[in-house]
C-alpha cells in the first residue's frame, strides 16, 4: 500500500493539510487501519521536494499548510493508477527458514511444525469468515472483497502446507539438507 | 459427552485391478453433539469414511461403531434398518423425488421407519418451519431453487431424529451465498444437539462452520484440529496493511 500515491490521489480531489490527509486516507480504507501521522508528514515533504505537490496558499490556522497536486504529480498518479502491481510476492520466509533449520538441527519435528502452522491457517479461515459475515451485515462490500482476497491467500497457504507435508521429508537426501 | 461415532483401526482396501487403499488404519471418535468436518482432496478417503459410517460399505479391518452399535455385526437387513432409523444423509445433488411434494418427500423416511402419520406430519411441519420453507410444503422439488431443495433434503434427513446427520458436500451444487445459508442452518441444527459429520473438499467451509476439522490425505488422518470460536480479532489484526514510505 503506497501512501505516496494515496496522498496524490486524495490531493487530486481538493487541497488538504496533513491531518486532513490522515483522516481522509483512513476514511478511504473504511476506518479499518490507522495511518501514522508522522509518515504522512514525511511523505508530504518528499512529494513536495520531488515537485509532485505544492503548497496551496499561505499557512492557515495554527500554521497548517494545505497542499495541492502539481501537473507532474497528476501525470505520475495517472501512470501508477493504470499500471498493474509487479511487487515481489510476499512469501512466509520466516516459516521456510524455520523448516530448513529444523531439518538440519533436529529430526522429525518438521511435520509437527507444518501441521501446527496448518492449524493456524484453518483458524484464520474461521476468523476471516466471521469478519466477512460482519462486513456483509454492515454493508461494507469493499471490505468483503478485501477479506475474500485474504481467504484465498490463506487457502493457498493451506495447500502449500499440504505440499510441504508431502514433499519436505524427501528433501532429506538432497545436498542442501545435509549439515556440513 | 457420549461417543456417537467410533472408528477403531479402520482400513479399507478396494480390490479392483490393483489393490487401492481407501482408508489406512484410521481411528476416530466423534462425540455426541459435535459438528465435525472431514476434509481432503478427492481420493483422500472422505467418501470411504462416510460410506463406512453409513453402513454402505464394510471395512477390510477394524470396527465402526455408531450410537453404541457395532456395524460389523449387522446383517444387510439390519444395516438397512440402521440407516433408516439412526441416520440422516444430505447429498450434494439433493436426491429428492420429483414426483412427490416437498411435504411427502420429508414424510417418506418417517413412513418407512414406521412413524405414526400424525406424528410424522407434525414433525415435518416443525422442520419446514425451522428451515424457513413452511410455505413450500405443497410445492414440487422442480419448482424450487437449489437452496430450497437442499433445505428440503435437510428436513427429510432430520425427520426421524437421527443419531447422526451425514452431509456429503452439501453445498457443492450451490452458489457460495446460498451454500453459506445452508451451512448456517446446519449450525442451527447442531446447536439443537444434532451430531453432524460433513464431508467437504473446501477448507473455508470446514473451518468456518465445523467445531472440528479432520483432514484426510491418502487414506490417513493428516490432522485433527479442534477449532476455536472466532477470536474476535479485527480486520486490521488479521490483515496487515503495509504502508510504505514515499521514495527516497
Amino acid at each position: 500500500m503506497s501512501l505516496r500515491y494515496g496522498i496524490l490521489g486524495l490531493l487530486t480531489e481538493e487541497p488538504l493539510h496533513g491531518y486532513e490527509m490522515k483522516s481522509r486516507f483512513e476514511a478511504l480504507l473504511g476506518r479499518t487501519w490507522e495511518v501514522n501521522i508522522g509518515q504522512v508528514y514525511s511523505t508530504l515533504q518528499r512529494l513536495e521536494r520531488d515537485g509532485l505537490i505544492e503548497a496551496a496558499g499561505e499557512r492557515g490556522d495554527r500554521g497548517k499548510l494545505a497542499y495541492q497536486v502539481t501537473e507532474a504529480g497528476r501525470q505520475q498518479l495517472a501512470a501508477w493508477l493504470t499500471a498493474p502491481e509487479t511487487e515481489p510476492q510476499d512469501l512466509h520466509e520466516a516459516l521456510f527458514v524455520k523448516l530448513l533449520l529444523l531439518r538440519r538441527l533436529t529430526k522429525g519435528q518438521v511435520d509437527t511444525l507444518i501441521a501446527r502452522q496448518r492449524r493456524v491457517y484453518l483458524q484464520r479461515l474461521r476468523d476471516l469468515a466471521t469478519l466477512e459475515r460482519q462486513a456483509r451485515q454492515e454493508g461494507r462490500h469493499d471490505l468483503v472483497l478485501l477479506i475474500k482476497g485474504a481467504v484465498l491467500h490463506t487457502e493457498a497457504d493451506i495447500k502449500w502446507m499440504d505440499v510441504l507435508l508431502e514433499e519436505f521429508p524427501s528433501l532429506e537426501s538432497d545436498r542442501g539438507g545435509t549439515p556440513t | 459427552m457420549n461417543t456417537r461415532i467410533e472408528l477403531t483401526n479402520v482400513s479399507k482396501i478396494y480390490n479392483g485391478g490393483s489393490k487401492q487403499v481407501g482408508l489406512s488404519d484410521v481411528s476416530l471418535s466423534i462425540p455426541s453433539g459435535q459438528f465435525a468436518a472431514i476434509m481432503g482432496p478427492s481420493g483422500s478417503g472422505k467418501s470411504t469414511l462416510l460410506n463406512l459410517i453409513a453402513g454402505l460399505d464394510r471395512p477390510t479391518s477394524g470396527t465402526v461403531t455408531v450410537d453404541g452399535v457395532s456395524l460389523g455385526g449387522l446383517s444387510e437387513a439390519a444395516l438397512a434398518r440402521y440407516r433408516r432409523q439412526r441416520l440422516g444423509v444430505v447429498f450434494q445433488f439433493f436426491h429428492l423425488l420429483n414426483q412427490l411434494s416437498v411435504l411427502d418427500n420429508i414424510l417418506l423416511p418417517a413412513q418407512l421407519a414406521g412413524m405414526k402419520t400424525a406424528t410424522a406430519r407434525a414433525r415435518a411441519r416443525d422442520l419446514l418451519d425451522q428451515l424457513g420453507i413452511a410455505e413450500k410444503a405443497g410445492e414440487y422439488p422442480a419448482r424450487l431453487s437449489g437452496g430450497e431443495r437442499q433445505r428440503v433434503a435437510i428436513a427429510r434427513a432430520l425427520v426421524n431424529r437421527p443419531a447422526v446427520l451425514l452431509a456429503d458436500e452439501p453445498t457443492g451444487a450451490l452458489d457460495s451465498r446460498t451454500g453459506e445459508q445452508v451451512l448456517d442452518l446446519l449450525v442451527e441444527v447442531n446447536r439443537g444437539g444434532q451430531t453432524i459429520v460433513m464431508v467437504t473438499h473446501d477448507a473455508k467451509l470446514a473451518a468456518a462452520y465445523a467445531a472440528r476439522v479432520v483432514s484426510l490425505r491418502d487414506g490417513r488422518i493428516l490432522d485433527d484440529a479442534q477449532m476455536q470460536p472466532s477470536s474476535g480479532r479485527s480486520v486490521s489484526d488479521l490483515m496487515q496493511l503495509e504502508i510504505k514510505e514515499a521514495g527516497k
